[in-house]
């Protein structure tokens, strides 16, 4: 890793230069919260975000995308070219860089993901350090804290920025479009006190120990049906979030019928279709198994196959969710006995 | 041949029927497929004795939209209801959420009869078998034409039947309910991309309730949000005061 110093006001400088080459994807205000998309101004860039409404996985994983056009009559696929420009999202905080490389288990792996893969392949990513809101529980499965999946990681040392290099790419914008110098170790003993500062802030504290023994040792815990009875099932919670990655495919016909496309959306194991097979049956047909597996399948499944949970402590599901279903209350009530 | 599609209006603003003959770009395409046989808003014709799509809008009032409903339902192979007075009564079966005679007596004087066999107004489902739906108030062209096809095609109806704050998630609208105002979303069925909410109203239910609602919930959120639980109920009224839920 190679590391630089920024000072502050020169940020925007960064945001045009890199504007000159790239899509720059960045947190912007939007009726009192905040989104990424893309910037016009450099001044709307918002680095003292908390959290955004959908996490950085849109940019590539869309909500919605055409994966082919078909012609109907001899079924031939009329094209499936990817198309990705060069992008850069900038500003992202730990949790959600965390959150990419859980995505990439998924996508990049064993069957890997073309499209997923195009668009990762195009994009670099520049953290920032953030500090927590009190949604957030990063903490507790230690993803505020991230080591690699960045170009560029931007740590706030009030006047200036701690700029960590992850790639060749990273240092090369970097001395391309700012103004920057080398590391003292003045800057290094901030930079670690900072970071201390950050840690320490957190006071939220969940027990995890041996998490998946608690889950299968309350399998048929009456827990389930208490979450099951206030879930809405309507699914707001794992758009939010930003390591669900579930999808649905639907082919979809053009009106003159001759030829279509197929469409990929984001789908939820909280919607009742989601485990349907043929033949009618229904394998989560009740809202209160829905919400057992959604939890199954993040702090166990996944952690069985990945060696990690499937969360990282980003807390939008739990700013999403009307009916206040979270990690944070689901682990604390299976612990305790009582939903809160 | 191309199927004879028919177009029947009962008690509505024939609102659908404009957004279906508004729909300039696509309607040229899918009066390629079908037979526009009888169209109310667009032609004058009278209906045929044969046809084999029936499009339905608007809700149930009279001993003759009965009748006219089942007759369609022997003629056609296929029964399409539009919109939402079609679908769960909509608008007109707000006159059911009061004394309906009262109601009617204010409107057209008591004891004067405008049409024969007058009732509560009712979804088409009340008389036949609907085989598919397009819900909303109005109706999507877009939606309409995919059901359309469908229909032709001889797929499945395959209306959405989640909650709508999923599709308003990815729409980054910020909830109402965060900002202590009530929407229907949470119980409403999906499929409009949460228009209404992402032009800034909240929503009020024109596509139904969602059968996969959990109502009894959505009143404790709204209690939860600091709101009035049974506004949830009184929301209703507007497009759901059947509390007709299709599934
Ligand atoms: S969850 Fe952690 S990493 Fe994410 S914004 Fe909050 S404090 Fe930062
Ligand atoms: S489960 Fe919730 S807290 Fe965890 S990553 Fe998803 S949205 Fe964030
Ligand atoms: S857990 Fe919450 S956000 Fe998720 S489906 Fe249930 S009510 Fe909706
Ligand atoms: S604004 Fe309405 S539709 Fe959107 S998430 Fe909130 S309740 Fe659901």
């Amino acid at each position: 890793m190679f590391f630089r110093v920024i000072d502050k006001e020169r940020l925007p400088d960064l945001v045009t230069g890199l504007s000159t080459e790239y899509e720059v994807i960045a947190p912007v205000e939007k009726d009192g919260r905040f989104v990424y998309a893309p910037v016009v101004d450099p001044g709307d860039v918002r680095l003292d975000y908390d959290t955004t409404l959908l996490p950085p996985k849109k940019w590539f994983f869309p909500a919605e995308e055409t994966l082919m056009r078909f012609r109907v009559a001899d079924n031939e696929v009329l094209d499936d070219e990817v198309f990705a420009a060069p992008r850069v999202l900038f500003g992202l905080h730990p949790c959600d860089i965390n959150a990419l490389l859980l995505m990439d288990n998924v996508f990049t792996g064993r069957y890997a993901d073309p499209y997923y893969m195009r668009r990762r392949e195009q994009t670099l990513l520049i953290g920032v350090s953030c500090s927590p809101s009190d949604t957030c529980f990063c903490n507790v499965w230690d993803t505020n804290e991230v080591h690699w999946g960045f170009d560029v990681f931007l740590t706030d040392m009030g006047d200036r920025y701690f700029a960590s290099c992850r790639t060749v790419k990273g240092a090369e914008i970097l001395d391309r479009f700012v103004e920057n110098r080398t590391v003292t170790d003045e800057d290094t003993r901030e930079f670690q006190r900072v970071v201390h500062d950050f840690k320490d802030a957190f006071d939220r504290s969940v027990d995890t120990t041996q998490l998946p023994v608690l889950l299968d040792a309350k399998f048929d815990s009456p827990i389930w049906d208490e979450f099951g009875e206030k879930c809405l099932s309507c699914g707001a919670c794992s758009m939010v979030c930003p390591t669900c990655y579930c999808f649905d495919v639907h082919d979809r016909l053009e009106p003159d019928q001759k030829s279509g496309v197929r469409v990929r959306t984001w789908d939820s194991c909280q919607f009742k279709e989601f485990a349907a097979v043929a033949h009618g049956q229904n394998f989560r047909d009740t809202r209160a198994s829905r919400v057992k597996y959604r939890y199954y399948h993040k702090q166990w499944g996944y952690l069985s196959k990945f060696e990690r949970v499937l969360c990282v402590g980003c807390g939008r599901c739990a700013r999403a969710c009307p009916a206040g279903i979270n990690p944070v209350n689901v682990i604390e009530a299976l612990q305790t006995g009582e939903v809160r | 041949m191309a199927p004879r599609v028919a177009i029947i209006g009962l008690a509505s603003d024939f609102g659908c029927q404009v957004q279906v003959t508004n729909m300039e770009d696509h309607l040229l395409d899918v009066l390629g497929l079908m037979d526009l046989s009888y169209w109310q808003l667009a032609s004058s014709g009278h209906l045929p004795d044969e046809y084999d799509v029936a499009v339905i809008e608007g809700a149930v009032t009279t001993a003759d939209h009965a009748e006219a409903l089942l007759k369609a339902r022997e003629t056609a192979a296929v029964v399409i209801a539009i919109g939402s007075c079609a679908i769960t009564g909509g608008i007109p079966a707000l006159a059911g959420t009061a004394d309906y005679d009262a109601r009617y007596g204010v409107v057209y004087g008591d004891g004067v009869a405008v049409a024969r066999g007058r009732q509560l107004p009712a979804p088409v489902s009340s008389v036949i078998e609907v085989d598919y739906h397009v819900p909303g108030c109005p109706i999507d062209p877009a939606e309409f034409v995919t059901v359309l096809s469908r229909a032709i095609m001889g797929l499945k109806d395959d209306m959405p039947r989640d909650p709508m704050c999923a599709i308003c998630k990815t729409q980054e609208n910020v909830c109402f309910l965060d900002r202590g105002r009530a929407c229907l979303g949470l119980v409403t069925r999906t499929g409009c991309t949460a228009k209404c909410v992402t032009l800034g109203r909240p929503c009020t239910g024109c596509r139904g309730i969602s059968p996969e609602a959990n109502i009894p919930a959505a009143r404790l959120v709204y209690a939860e949000k600091g709101l009035d639980p049974l506004e949830l109920d009184r929301l209703f009224d507007l497009y759901n005061a059947a509390r007709e839920v299709v599934v």
